[in-house]
């Protein structure tokens, strides 16, 4: 019952998503011209970025994460289908799932493209052997912004300016992710391949997931509580 | 109609707690610049200690404490916990900010730079204070019945991002740089354990004091503004 | 100064600033809130001065 609801309520975004394509296409692209900007910000002289790769590629990730949180609720908001969900006999766990699982798909709709651009433009040296275990940092990773994302977008929802109080609320919870995802990304790409560091940047990011997940499901039925 | 108002509850425990505070204060100021012996490696500077670590370990009590309101709001949803929460927290950032300053100084005066990236307690302690900085922007852009329950979810979710803050922050620095700063603490000497039990004291007094004093003005407050609406519409 | 006095001096300096201010702050809004009762009680002692009836509205505790 629940499993079917949640499909349901995924479904209805990705629907709406592939009607318009405006948020996916926009998230991409702002992630390019992220890249191509941090690219030409740090400049340095030898070109060779290799060091800060992971870095740039978790910084980008995070904007762009406040770009797409930012815009979940966009519709629901703009076209009033929060207030029909809302009184649906849907509980608000399943609600919260559904936008975490969306918000997941965006994210790993823009890494798809991001994590083979950065190997293109920054590395120079090893990184196509070790996109596995990125792609799985990143998976882990998109948990978190999913949890986190729904979370504090629920809460930017009702409030004035909030397309301004979501990244003051959302970015320094997302530290520890940036810091834990380019941790990661330097042990296994660009030269050492230090696996016991990636292990244990990865089992962070879980254990972030875990209690996001716990303080989410815990409050989140107050968040909209009107 | 009586003439003498009935005390307002928690005026008494603001003056004791006051009081006291005030008392510790004293006597830990003595006894960190006048009895505590030197610090045999880092001389006079190590003084910043008992008073910098006290400080950040209140402040950390300050969000424990807004998070235990938080959830106590969100299941009574009494006012009481939304404006215990809100000055647990201001103080609590009053007490990280000062933690973050003397950091600073600390490390400029040891390690000759005002910022060092690689000290985990002090990056951790930024982070927290960005954190707990964005509860006061939200609580601007919400009203009455939604800023209450916001705020309360958000001082949970706050508290739960302050240790991964500060695990990320350690963990990076292990792989980093190996090398951890110690900043005295776990092999004090006796002498000093007092001082700085003592100064632990102290802070804390003076947080539960502070604490009182903002909630007996918020009860005020508020019998005042209901004061002026019953004027109104009698 | 030697050995670096100079800067515990700052660093408790700004400990005792802050936490100053933030009393002053408190301070500050329990003058407010006196102000404003002051306000108040001239403006009931205005309206019981106008309407003989001495129970003016606001008379509650």
């Amino acid at each position: 019952m629940r499993g079917r609801q949640l499909a349901a309520l995924v479904r209805k975004d990705l629907r709406l998503e592939l009607r318009t394509r405006e948020t996916i296409v926009a998230m991409v692209l702002f992630a390019i011209v992220m890249l191509v900007i941090l690219e030409f910000g740090l400049g340095t002289r030898d070109g060779d970025l290799t060091r800060f790769a992971g870095g740039l590629m978790w910084v980008t990730l995070a904007f762009t994460a406040v770009l797409g949180v930012g815009r979940s609720y966009v519709a629901e908001r703009e076209q009033r289908v929060l207030d029909g969900l809302l009184v649906a006999p849907v509980p608000r766990v399943v609600l919260l799932g559904a936008k975490a699982i969306a918000i997941l798909i965006y994210m790993a709709a823009v890494e798809v493209v991001v994590i083979p651009l950065v190997g293109i433009f920054f590395v120079k040296g090893p990184y196509w052997d070790s996109i596995g275990w990125i792609a799985i940092t990143a998976l882990l990773a998109d948990v978190c912004i999913a949890l986190a994302g729904t979370l504090f977008s629920g809460l930017a929802l009702f409030t004035r300016a909030r397309d301004l109080i979501l990244p003051v609320l959302f970015l320094p919870a997302l530290v520890p992710v940036v810091i834990a995802g380019a941790g990661a990304t330097h042990a296994v790409a660009g030269g050492p391949h230090d696996m016991s560091e990636w292990r244990g940047y990865c089992l962070f990011l879980a254990a972030y997931a875990i209690l996001f997940a716990l303080v989410s499901v815990a409050t989140y039925d107050a968040v909209f509580d009107d | 109609m009586t003439d003498t108002p009935a005390r307002i509850p928690g005026e008494r425990a603001a003056l004791i707690w006051g009081v006291l505070a005030t008392i510790l204060v004293v006597v830990a100021s003595i006894g960190v610049f006048l009895v505590a012996p030197g610090d045999a490696d880092q001389g006079i500077v190590q003084r910043i200690f008992y008073f910098h670590v006290a400080i950040a370990i209140v402040s950390l009590v300050a969000f424990a404490v807004a998070c235990v309101a938080g959830i106590l709001f969100l299941r009574t949803r009494r006012e009481r916990w939304d404006d215990v929460g809100e000055a647990a927290i201001r103080i609590g950032l009053l007490f990280s900010v000062l933690v973050v300053i003397t950091g600073s100084i600390w490390a400029k005066a040891s390690w000759g730079t005002w910022w060092v990236w690689s000290d985990p307690r002090l990056v951790t302690y930024l982070i927290v204070v960005l954190i707990y900085a964005a509860y006061f922007v939200l609580r601007s852009s919400a009203e009455d019945d939604r800023r209450m329950r916001y705020s309360a979810i958000y001082s949970i979710a706050g508290f739960a991002s302050v240790p991964l803050s500060f695990y990320s922050v350690r963990v990076a620095e292990s792989f980093v740089h190996p090398v951890v700063f110690t900043r005295g603490g776990a092999n004090m000497p006796g002498s000093m354990l007092v001082w700085f039990v003592v100064s632990q004291a102290a802070i804390l007094a003076l947080f539960i004091a502070l604490l009182e004093v903002e909630l007996v003005g918020r009860r005020s407050e508020r019998a005042l503004r209901q004061l002026v609406l019953r004027l109104e519409n009698p | 100064m030697s050995g670096g006095a100079q800067y515990v001096v700052a660093a408790y300096a700004v400990i005792w600033f802050l936490v100053l201010a933030y009393v002053v702050v408190l301070a500050a809004r329990s003058a407010r809130i006196g102000r404003r009762l002051e306000a108040i009680t001239r403006l009931l002692d205005r309206q019981e001065q106008r309407a003989d009836p001495p129970d003016a509205p606001g008379d509650a505790p």
